[in-house]
């Protein structure tokens, strides 16, 4: 076992999740997610969100179009699809499942309902 | 004074010191290779590309037109070596792409002086080629027929074209570290042959 490993695994788990969740306020492009995400300090590397973005597009998560920008070449903004909506909300679902059953083992106390 | 480069990353125009280029140049083939095998490779590199222009033009002022080597440097930091990426990733190294450790039998086309079929079998075997020379010198002598064995294994062996070909030769495990590793060493070669 080592630290640095358990904690990467557990980043690599909630990444996609924070994703589509800064997506989910509103449309971006990839610096602005990558702003968002290195805040949070959910990333270390930026080259890790590139390939992740792809493949939820490709996964029909997230769509994507071309803005002109004033200082350079157009920017690909991404949005979550209707089906990215659902995806998230289910994750959103989980998540909240998840803290809950991690706090009751956290702090030792049974659960009330069983 | 050093000689500068012209490159176009992600739609901008960039001057870039040679020895800067060069680095830039590895980096990206490294990350060509660790997302090879991703469905839309090309798609990542350009949008990996594109942030980098962004990065760089961070780096540029009025005084300062050209990207330098400590530039470069911080720009990989930044957006991570392959290492760094698969270690997010955790796919654990060498997982998808490789074929177990064995080695397969191929001509050598770098070490050869005839057809490589020696240098092949002295890598299969791992021996030096020179022994496997003296014996089919040897056979040869006694009748000719180290004579026709080359010539049957010569027709039979492939040559170890590819790089991966190459580390399969020598009973490495084929994966993306070996392959990267090969890459630079003949990169390395490459690079020096120029200089001299």
């Amino acid at each position: 076992m080592d630290l640095e490993n358990t904690k990467a695994q557990m980043r690599k788990g909630i990444l996609e999740y924070c994703i589509l969740s800064v997506l989910s306020r509103n449309s971006c492009y990839a610096s602005d997610i990558i702003k968002e995400l290195k805040e949070a300090r959910v990333i270390v590397v930026e080259g890790t969100l590139y390939p992740l973005l792809t493949r939820q597009k490709n996964a029909g998560l997230l769509s994507y179009r071309w803005e002109e920008s004033q200082q350079g070449p157009p920017r690909k903004y991404y949005e979550l699809t209707p089906e990215g909506k659902e995806y998230l909300a289910d994750l959103d679902k989980s998540w909240d499942e998840l803290v809950e059953s991690v706090n009751l083992i956290r702090t030792g106390k049974k659960s009330k309902t069983s | 004074m050093k000689i500068t480069v012209s490159i176009n990353i992600g739609g901008y125009s960039f001057n870039i010191d040679e020895d800067a280029y060069t680095e830039l140049k590895r980096y990206l083939k490294n990350l060509e290779l660790h997302f090879a095998e991703e469905e839309s490779s090309s798609e990542i590199l350009s949008d990996i590309e594109s942030r980098m222009a962004e990065l760089f033009r961070g780096k540029l002022t009025a005084y300062k037109q050209v990207i330098t080597i400590d530039d470069v440097n911080k720009v990989i930091s930044v957006l991570g070596t392959p290492e760094d990426i698969s270690d997010n990733e955790k796919r654990s190294a060498g997982e998808k792409f490789s074929s177990p450790g064995y080695n397969r039998m191929y001509r050598d086309p770098d070490r050869r002086i005839i057809g490589g079929v020696c240098s092949g079998m002295g890598a299969y075997w791992n021996t030096e080629p020179w022994i496997v020379r003296v014996i089919f010198l040897v056979l040869a002598m006694m009748g000719g027929l180290g004579i026709l064995i080359y010539l049957i294994l010569y027709i039979v062996l492939p040559e170890a074209k590819t790089t991966a070909q190459k580390i399969e030769m020598k009973g490495d495990p084929v994966n993306i570290h070996n392959i990267r590793e090969s890459v630079k060493k003949e990169f390395d070669t490459v690079t020096k042959k120029m200089k001299l």
